[in-house]
């Protein structure tokens, strides 16, 4: 009988169901979404590379001037990640000693060229 | 019928196949927005069952091997065809103008033979799964079919007559049946539920035991058809049970102009089929699946000892009041 | 009729994921069933001892969807116990939270699977709606709906601020209103009682003899918990009861799930409010010590084993992993005897198959083009029959 009033209920009341996209729902700000890596932080110690377990991020040449503890250093790389063979595990975040690879909370990841991270 | 012009239009027109068509595909859209927002969900929008029906007549065909075309093509047919057939003799707007006595016994004949076509299709596709299906179907039928045909037979019995038309009369002059006979109209529900196989009912089509059953090796036109065939039965019965239990399309006071009371009449028609469709679609919602031998347990001890008991209330009834 | 093969998959829209029943049915009753498990093998095993400690981790989250976390926490807390270290209250705690709510979203889940199995799409539509609570609480803790990634050797990944463990507590007592209705449901809703009572009966004795594990044998009396046999995490420090029922069949397994839901309730709640300060991991060697360790998690399905063999290296050597569904598909296969067609989803959805979890290997003979299984005594003749270089 309880399942007769609950019917009642709902046919009398709004659908829950979010009609996406014309509304959306907040995304949490732990969420882990497309990977975004910042040029002036990286200091190019290769670890978000190796800890990758799906292997997406490879190092290529980019030499810059990075301020890494107060000391001004020529770093020689940096990373480049395959956008859309990432598993978003996050764990590039967790390793980065200076926080320069995040994963935004960013839902949507399209674009065209599959195979570059762009700098922000 | 005295204007062959006036009885083309009947059959072909309005309130004939073009509006049946239309009211076929508008309750089954319905059927899917009631129960899906007893679920508090979306549901389709209005033309999802149009669309749903030219989508599918224009999808490929395909043929098992080893299985006879011809037959596989014309049961839908035969099946759509019946229940159209059935649909004129249901008075829509007053009396049916092809009414005669017995038509009631010619509707409930017409309105079984879908599902001899699926057990038909069932045994023909050469698949174990749409066997099992059409025998479960067969099976569903001889079970439901008896309480069914009796609980429609009882206000045949207390009208005394076997036209359709001459019953909703008799409702107009005295009670609307329901009252009368509440036993009967459960069990009349319970029936139509069963023969047009939802929920609790829907075991030969037990999407999750035997894929689709005998519907299976249906595709393309022929799948569309059988679809309609179904959507059409649901208007048929539910206006079936709205003439003999809830008085048709008639008021108990008579209206002067004799258009305006064809427009009342029709407006009745659709609160009465839209209040069976309802409840049908409450009982869909409300329940799940029962298994076969279950279902043979419930309807002949349950089900068809209460159309027994109504036919014998109605026979005290009749000799002590009405026709005393 | 005569006897028939209906074959249950591997494509029917009864099944999650490819199985193949083979089922010898007379009319509607079943006489036999041969089973065939090895559509959704993908070597895990074999890549996990490629892969160094850190890597290995999201590897083994993704042998199955619903039991991610299960399957991760077994792993590091067997490399943990290897490694001799031991993780901070606060880590024990948030990976407690979050094996919780991952056995909470699996039995909502599989309640509105068994309601689908049966018609009765009402219930599944309303338990997949509640379940929605489970996941945004995850999303907000962990960063994703599934496969959440919150373990590493030494710890968790991240941690929990205070807005979250509000956001979570905030959200449990419309959960709770919620699963109060579905025990109510459960035992007075007619067409489920039609359903589940009496289909797929298994006796204490008959789950003892087949090894049956989780929900399926605690509904046959059986009193088998491993969060409470061999306590790990903070579940001796929660309040809670093991669930158990005498019926033994679907009803009593369906029983066990949703009163094993509010104990979850119970223990989320005590966990989110008694959340210790301090950090969240503590730092781990590189490499493990040669030994070999069974690691044993209560998983939603079952009691998980991870059977790891270190040798000094920074992977390990192998990592065998068995799984609660593999334990229960003899009951399966025992009880299905002599039931209806039409109760075959059922009994099979009563255990909570988890297909991803337990594909094994087919052998096929390419000649004759015979499948089959061997044993394991079988297996190591016709190793040491190719390599005698090497016994």
């Amino acid at each position: 009988m309880s399942v007769l009033g609950e019917m009642f209920e709902n046919f009398l009341s709004r659908p829950i169901t979010i009609l996406y996209p014309k509304e959306k729902v907040p995304i949490p700000a732990a969420f882990r979404g497309r990977v975004a890596i910042a040029d002036d932080k990286c200091i190019g110690c290769s670890k978000c590379s190796l800890v990758c377990p799906a292997q997406v991020i490879t190092m290529i040449d980019g030499p810059r001037d990075v301020e890494f503890k107060g000391k001004n250093l020529a770093r020689k790389k940096r990373p480049q990640v395959k956008l859309f063979k990432c598993i978003r595990c996050g764990l590039c975040e967790r390793h980065c000693p200076t926080g320069a690879i995040v994963l935004k909370n960013e839902l949507s990841c399209s674009g065209t060229d599959g195979e570059i991270v762009l700098t922000e | 019928m005295t204007d062959p012009v006036f009885g083309l239009i009947y059959i072909f027109i309005f309130p004939g196949f073009l509006f049946l068509f239309i009211y076929a595909l508008f309750f089954a859209f319905l059927d899917r927005k009631i129960a899906s927002r007893m679920q508090q969900r979306v549901g389709p929008p209005f033309f999802q069952p149009f669309a749903d029906f030219i989508k599918m007549l224009g999808k490929e065909v395909i043929d098992p091997a080893g299985v006879d075309r011809v037959i596989f093509d014309a049961a839908p047919l035969v099946a759509l065809a019946a229940v159209m057939t059935a649909y004129l003799y249901v008075p829509i707007i007053g009396n049916s103008p092809l009414a005669f006595q017995g038509d009631l016994v010619v509707v409930l004949y017409l309105l079984s033979l879908p599902t001899l076509v699926l057990f038909l299709l069932g045994w023909l596709s050469r698949n174990i799964f749409s066997a099992i299906g059409g025998i479960r179907a067969i099976t569903q039928l001889f079970i439901y079919e008896v309480p069914f045909f009796l609980a429609l037979l009882t206000p045949a019995l207390m009208a005394g007559t076997w036209s359709i038309s001459e019953i909703v009369f008799w409702q107009q002059k005295n009670l609307w049946f329901v009252f009368l006979q509440p036993i009967g109209f459960i069990v009349a529900l319970i029936g139509l539920q069963a023969k047009l196989e939802r929920t609790p009912f829907d075991i030969p089509e037990a999407e999750t035991e035997i894929v689709a059953g005998p519907w299976t090796e249906l595709t393309g036109r022929r799948l569309a058809i059988m679809d309609l065939t179904i959507d059409v039965s649901l208007v048929v019965g539910s206006a079936l049970v709205a003439a003999l239990f809830l008085g048709g399309p008639l008021i108990s006071w008579t209206i002067t102009p004799a258009w305006l009371e064809g427009i009342i009449g029709f407006l009745l028609f659709l609160i009465k089929t839209l209040a069976v469709l309802l409840i049908l679609s409450s009982i869909k919602v409300a329940t799940g699946r029962i298994r076969i031998d279950q279902l043979n347990d419930i309807g002949w001890k349950y089900i068809a000892s209460a159309s027994l008991v109504q036919v014998g209330i109605v026979l005290v009834m009749n000799y002590l009041w009405v026709y005393a | 009729m005569p006897e028939v093969v209906v074959s249950i998959g591997p494509h029917h829209p009864a099944l999650k994921e490819p199985v193949n029943f083979k089922i010898i049915a007379d009319g509607e009753k079943i006489v036999r069933l041969e089973l065939d498990l090895s559509y959704n093998h993908r070597g895990v095993e074999k890549a996990a001892e490629q892969r160094d400690f850190i890597r290995v981790l999201p590897l083994l989250e993704r042998v199955c969807g619903i039991c991610s976390h299960s399957h991760s926490t077994a792993f590091a807390q067997g490399i943990e116990e290897i490694m001799q270290i031991e993780i901070p209250p606060r880590a024990r705690y948030i990976r407690t939270i979050i094996a919780e709510l991952e056995r909470m979203h699996s039995h909502l889940l599989w309640l509105g699977v068994a309601a689908h199995l049966i018609g009765f799409n009402t219930l599944f539509m309303w338990t997949w709606r509640d379940r929605e609570a489970v996941q945004d609480t995850v999303e907000e803790m962990s960063g994703n709906r599934v496969h959440y990634n919150m373990n590493e050797i030494g710890g968790v990944r991240c941690d929990l601020t205070p807005a979250q463990v509000n956001a979570a507590l905030a959200r449990l007592p419309n959960l709770e209103e919620r699963v109060n209705k579905y025990v109510d449901m459960v035992n007075y809703e007619e067409t489920m009682l039609l359903r589940f009572r009496g289909v797929g009966r298994l006796s204490k004795e008959e789950a003892l003899r087949y090894g049956t594990v989780g929900p399926t044998a605690r509904a046959s009396g059986i009193d088998y918990d491993t969060r409470k046999d061999d306590p790990y995490l903070a579940y001796a420090d929660a309040p809670w009861n093991v669930v158990t029922d005498t019926n033994g069949d679907v009803y009593g397994r369906t029983r066990v799930r949703v009163w094993e839901i509010q104990e979850s309730l119970r223990i989320v709640r005590y966990c989110l409010e008694n959340l210790p300060e301090g950090a969240i991991r503590v730092p781990a060697p590189k490499n493990a010590p040669k030994g070999e360790i069974l690691s044993r998690y209560e998983a939603p399905r079952g009691e998980l084993a991870h059977f790891i063999r270190t040798n000094g290296t920074d992977r390990v050597e192998r990592v065998d992993i068995r799984t609660p569904t593999l334990a229960n598909w003899t009951s399966v296969a025992i009880c299905l005897v002599n039931q209806n067609l039409a109760d075959i989803p059922v009994i099979v959805a009563a255990i909570d198959p988890c297909l991803s979890c337990t594909s094994r290997i087919t052998l096929v003979e390419n000649q004759t083009k015979k499948a089959g299984v061997i044993s394991f005594d079988e297996l190591i003749r016709r190793y040491r029959s190719r390599n005698p270089e090497e016994v």
